[in-house]
């Protein structure tokens, strides 16, 4: 999908550096005026407590330390980019005082968790599924495997999920359908604490997997009967190789690039795509912490997850660009 | 006039079998003949939802008891309110459908609109619209709607009536439609450019056609089959989008999408309390409607593009 074909002028390492860097600057200047747009002078809303009291020269003053009274471009968006480029996001409305940083870094490692384990299971399931399936085209497997591709494919992972919770929490009771551990379960050892988390662990990741394990074998299928058609592979097998050679010398490696691209850019959709999963089993990670943003109105917090998503696809999509070009050397 | 009377038969002969072939040829397809038939359906059940199953039941007039399951007297159960599950999904039909295929329609004019620009300008037309085209393709438009709905959702208020729709609605059409379109801009451009090198454009511009006209008559009619095979990803793309956004919270719960009546049961803990018809049902709904899209437009781009296999 993106990568390929640049145009004149080639592909150059400069040139998609020069682009990341411009759209993560958007997403910095739109996260801006977005939350500019809002009703309400912030400075009112921050002496909003003390209402009856405050004079015009207070909320004045007030409005000049916080640099309200500049312009709004360049002024502000110039201070905002630059504290922002600082690693600074402000501070959360709901959790009082607590830095917006700080909480993102304190909820990451769970959504890091689930989301990494679901990708490194629908990689290997996906692609080896996929890679067969575009070999063996038109067999019993290919049906059945792009069929059911299909299916998950369309279907929202959130939904799996609780289709999920319903049969093996409630219904059979094998495992748990909430949160991200039972309090008590690691009291007594270490092992008991860590097959209690893996336990909770099961559903929502396979919730996320089943649905990249859809989007692994459509585009892994296509790849491989794109080659499977190819010049080479007829020369292959004029040359008298067998199916097996064909398979690991010629078609696998040619096949693989596209699912690299997309493995590459689905990392820096790992974190978006569990959002919704960890709002049905109450992961605490990133996902539950927009929900709460959106509920609250926290909207220093959803700028900050915003910020995060934004800057997690663009460098996946800078380092798919990158990779296309090393693996492609047509693109060179 | 009586010479030009068989030349416009003979065209419209061609015509007419030009189109039956288009139609043998796409509804050969099994999947495009079930996603048809699978959306004649839904689009019967948003069309009329009054006359299939009464007006809306809401928690003030809802008879059933809660959380019943299926029974003769409510095919699909009731929720945690008494509300019949069967009234709510067909009338979440209607939400559902009118948001996907609304948006979907922005997000194509908007898309053909750049692109085609893009393509036939070329030059810092070209490469001023190709950058902006470049971010709403990399950030996608579910994590663009995320942040940009609750904040318009604060400006404009939800209260009100448009057209018998909820303010709330327009937002995420807007929202959506607004945010979706890269993908087509980009396919609409591509296809743009070896357009216009050919014959009949060259010629509409010496003739002296203004280029707003080349672009009407004689670029978009070439784009029609493209548009259209990617259009129906799109849908299923905004129904996607529309789902999880409502399944967030985003929804109007007054006029229930099936994302909103997802959301609904995910806090009334159906999945806990074991109550798989009432989240069951529009989810099914949304993975079949948004299944029948995807059907579709590999059968269209099959059907228009036979060098190019069905995606999957």
């Amino acid at each position: 999908m993106s990568g390929g074909v640049r145009g004149p002028g080639g592909h150059h390492v400069g040139q998609v550096v020069f682009r990341a860097v411009i759209t993560l600057l958007m997403v910095g200047v739109l996260n801006f005026l977005l939350f500019r747009v809002i009703p309400g002078d912030p400075a009112a809303m921050l002496l909003a407590g003390a209402r009856s009291s405050v004079t015009t020269e207070q909320m004045q003053a007030q409005r000049q330390s916080w640099g309200l009274d500049k312009p709004l471009v360049p002024d502000q968006l110039v201070s905002y980019l630059s504290t922002t480029l600082q690693g600074d996001f402000g501070y959360s409305f709901k959790f009082r005082g607590k830095r917006v940083g700080e909480l993102i870094i304190e909820r990451l490692p769970e959504t890091l968790a689930l989301a990494g384990l679901a990708q490194i299971i629908a990689i290997i399931f996906g692609i080896f599924l996929g890679i067969y399936a575009g070999w063996r085209r038109g067999g019993v497997i290919d049906n059945l495997t792009t069929g059911t591709s299909l299916a998950l494919y369309s279907t929202p992972p959130f939904w799996l999920g609780m289709l999920l919770v319903v049969g093996f929490s409630t219904m059979l009771g094998w495992l748990p359908g909430y949160g991200s551990y039972s309090p008590g379960a690691g009291d007594g050892s270490f092992l008991a604490g860590l097959i209690d988390r893996l336990r909770h662990l099961i559903l929502p990741v396979l919730s996320v997997a089943l649905g990249l394990i859809g989007q692994y074998v459509v585009v892994a299928r296509a790849a491989m009967s794109d080659v499977v058609t190819e010049d080479y592979m007829v020369t292959a097998r004029a040359k008298g190789l067998t199916n097996g050679q064909m398979l690991r010398r010629h078609a696998f490696r040619n096949a693989l690039l596209p699912v690299v691209t997309l493995i590459t850019l689905n990392l820096g959709y790992v974190v978006a795509g569990a959002i919704t999963v960890e709002a049905v089993f109450a992961w605490p990670g990133i996902g539950s912490l927009t929900v709460e943003a959106l509920n609250a109105r926290d909207y220093p917090v959803l700028q900050g997850i915003f910020l995060l998503l934004g800057a997690s696809i663009v460098f996946a999509n800078l380092i798919a660009d990158l990779i296309y070009g090393l693996l492609d050397p047509r693109v060179r | 006039m009586t010479e030009t009377l068989p030349a416009t038969d003979n065209r419209r002969r061609i015509r007419v079998r030009a189109i039956k072939s288009f139609l043998s040829q796409f509804l050969g397809h099994g999947g495009a003949r079930l996603g048809v038939f699978a959306l004649i359906l839904f689009m019967a059940m948003a069309a009329m939802p009054n006359l299939l199953v009464g007006p809306l039941q809401t928690a003030m007039n809802a008879t059933g008891d809660f959380l019943v399951s299926p029974s003769q007297v409510n095919l699909l159960g009731t929720d945690e309110a008494g509300r019949d599950v069967l009234n709510l999904i067909v009338h979440g039909a209607r939400t559902s459908l009118v948001i996907a295929l609304v948006s979907t329609l922005i997000s194509l004019v908007v898309g053909t609109a750049v692109g085609m620009a893009a393509g036939y300008y070329g030059r810092w037309v070209d490469s001023w619209l190709m950058r902006m085209t470049d971010f709403f393709f990399v950030i996608p438009s579910f994590v663009l709607a995320l942040v940009i709905t609750p904040v318009v959702l604060e400006t404009i208020g939800r209260s009100g009536n448009i057209l018998g729709f909820r303010p709330s609605l327009f937002v995420i059409i807007l929202v959506i439609g607004l945010t979706s379109w890269a993908f087509v801009a980009r396919i609409v451009r591509s296809q743009t450019l070896t357009l216009r090198e050919r014959q009949f454009v060259e010629r509409a511009r010496v003739l002296g056609t203004s280029n707003l006209k080349v672009m009407l008559r004689h670029l978009l009619p070439n784009l029609v089959p493209q548009i259209a095979a990617n259009g129906a990803l799109v849908v299923a793309n905004a129904i996607y989008t529309e789902t999880a956004l409502s399944f967030l919270g985003l929804g109007d719960p007054l006029q229930p999408s099936w994302g909103t009546l997802l959301a609904l049961a995910q806090r009334a803990g159906a999945a806990s309390s074991g109550a798989w018809w009432y989240l069951g049902a529009p989810g099914l709904c949304v993975v079949i409607v948004s299944l029948s899209f995807v059907l579709i437009g590999n059968a269209l781009d099959d059907t228009f593009n036979p060098r190019r296999r069905a995606i999957p």
